[in-house]
């Protein structure tokens, strides 16, 4: 019974908010809102344990001269710039200027250059499947070239045909699959959920 | 060697293609005129009274935020140019630094407009959601470093992106609120996510394409505050040309190229 115990309180929680929303009720708002209160706060103690784990890692990385010592002094000079920037004497905390300079002119364009990257390395990795000469990869090709085709920004007639040939597209064949999924995955977590409160498991069937 | 060549060298020859086509003034551009989702915002940002309050969900990420900035700071200048009160409000951490970084911004650009209010970072992603829902419901108090009373919200924009985006809010706060429309703009692969909730209505408007985007900033009225609304700021439709077309070459002799075999009988392994 104990592997049930951190989905049957996880599940508990979700039932507690969603009778919270579906009955109008003092006690259970209040219980509720304590409970919100509670997830928020271990979110916060969990990222902030996070980032922690990751320095300590790095460092003892660093330490052991093993795995990629570059990165590991990037990763950590950089959280050292934020958090000197972030908690110096007189700073204004995440609102200070150097802070957001390091965001505006460091981690942003950095982001949208390896997120941009993606570009080339995304093209050469569809070459590689299609490469591999098995039918779902090429599926997978030809419909990419599809949307491509019509995602081109023309104007004039042949743009509204594109515009309008992506719109009956996204609307229905990636419209109801997306929605098959959703509906799917619900189900099962719905599904999922019932059998470990009731403490069904794979031995029982 | 030449194998070699080509693998390192097509890449950088693509990059550096797109980067000259973004420098050459084109003449082509990218902008709708006949944009719905324009026309649904305007719909929207017209109901709006002068002095409405605004909340902001401000959570991109910053892979590609670049592609919505312009249109998000467009509709901020906007929003400050009929002086409506903005806050804002982060549930992500890359989206609290985007938020504060943009919340600077005007601050430099336009120190005349309304101060956008700075409601901070909440943890907790979606518990987060439930709780501002409560906060804008008036069922609950906002446990935000800002503390602001959001009971008297008219609108939410949702800035979103891969981490938190307008799905999440659709799911949590709008069953907790009546009558407020939600609108969102994101980053294009985001769309086949959103727009559902556009057809149904829970979503009242969705800018999340270059072209509509670009339609938007066409139509826009910053009024005082065009500096802050960057209305060159989108990407050069020639480079977005080049590269779909690039792709589209590159994928397309491949596919060529392998069709006949992949589509024929294997080669038979040796079992030697």
């Amino acid at each position: 019974m104990r592997r049930f115990t951190f989905p049957a309180l996880v599940l508990a929680v979700g039932l507690l908010i969603l009778a919270d929303l579906l009955v109008v009720n003092a006690s259970l708002a209040g219980v509720a809102g304590v409970v919100i209160e509670a997830v928020i706060l271990v979110a916060a103690g969990a990222a902030l344990a996070a980032g922690g784990s990751l320095a300590i890692r790095r460092a003892r990385d660093l330490r052991a001269r093993r795995g990629d010592p570059i990165g590991a002094l990037a990763v950590l000079g950089g959280m050292a710039a934020v958090l000197v920037a972030g908690l110096r004497p007189g700073s204004g905390g995440a609102s200070d200027p150097a802070v957001g300079w390091i965001v505006v002119a460091l981690i942003v364009p950095i982001g949208a250059t390896l997120f941009a990257l993606l570009f080339t390395s995304t093209l050469a990795a569809m070459r590689r499947s299609v490469a591999r000469r098995d039918r779902e990869s090429l599926v997978l090709v030809a419909a990419a070239l599809v949307v491509l085709a019509l995602l081109l920004p023309l104007g004039g007639e042949i743009g509204a045909g594109l515009a309008a040939s992506a719109g009956w597209v996204l609307a229905f064949p990636v419209g109801s699959v997306l929605r098959g999924m959703l509906i799917g995955v619900a189900i099962l977590a719905a599904v999922l959920g019932a059998r470990t409160l009731l403490g069904v498991g794979p031995s029982d069937e | 060697m030449s194998d070699r060549l080509t693998r390192i060298g097509a890449p950088i020859l693509l990059l550096v293609v797109l980067a000259a086509a973004g420098l050459v003034p084109s003449g082509l551009d990218i902008a709708d005129p006949g944009s719905k989702a324009v026309d649904e915002l305007r719909i929207v940002l017209a109901e709006l009274d002068d002095g409405a309050a605004v909340l902001v969900g401000f959570d991109p990420d910053v892979g590609t935020y670049a592609e919505i900035r312009p249109t998000v700071r467009m509709l901020l200048a906007e929003l400050a140019g009929r002086g409506i009160d903005v806050s804002i409000v982060s549930l992500t951490p890359d989206g609290r630094a985007l938020a504060l970084a943009e919340r600077q911004r005007a601050e430099r650009l336009a120190p005349d407009a309304q101060e956008i209010v700075d409601l901070g970072f909440i943890p907790g992603a979606e518990a987060a959601l439930v709780a501002l829902g409560g906060a804008i419901a008036g069922t609950s108090e906002l446990a935000s470093p800002g503390g602001a009373s959001l009971e008297a919200t008219d609108l939410i924009i949702v800035v979103g992106g891969n981490d938190l985006g307008p799905r999440s809010w659709v799911e949590q706060v709008q069953p907790r609120i009546d009558a407020i429309p939600v609108i969102a703009v994101t980053p294009i692969s985001l769309l086949p996510e959103v727009e559902p909730y556009r057809q149904s209505g829970q979503l009242a408007a969705v800018i999340a394409t270059p072209r509509d985007g670009a339609a938007y900033r066409l139509v826009a009225d910053p009024g005082p505050f065009a500096a802050l609304g960057d209305a060159d700021g989108g990407p050069p439709a020639l480079a977005i040309v080049v590269g779909l077309l690039a792709a589209i070459g590159w994928l397309g002799e491949t596919v060529v190229r392998r069709i006949g075999p992949s589509l024929g009988p294997r080669p038979e392994r040796d079992r030697s």
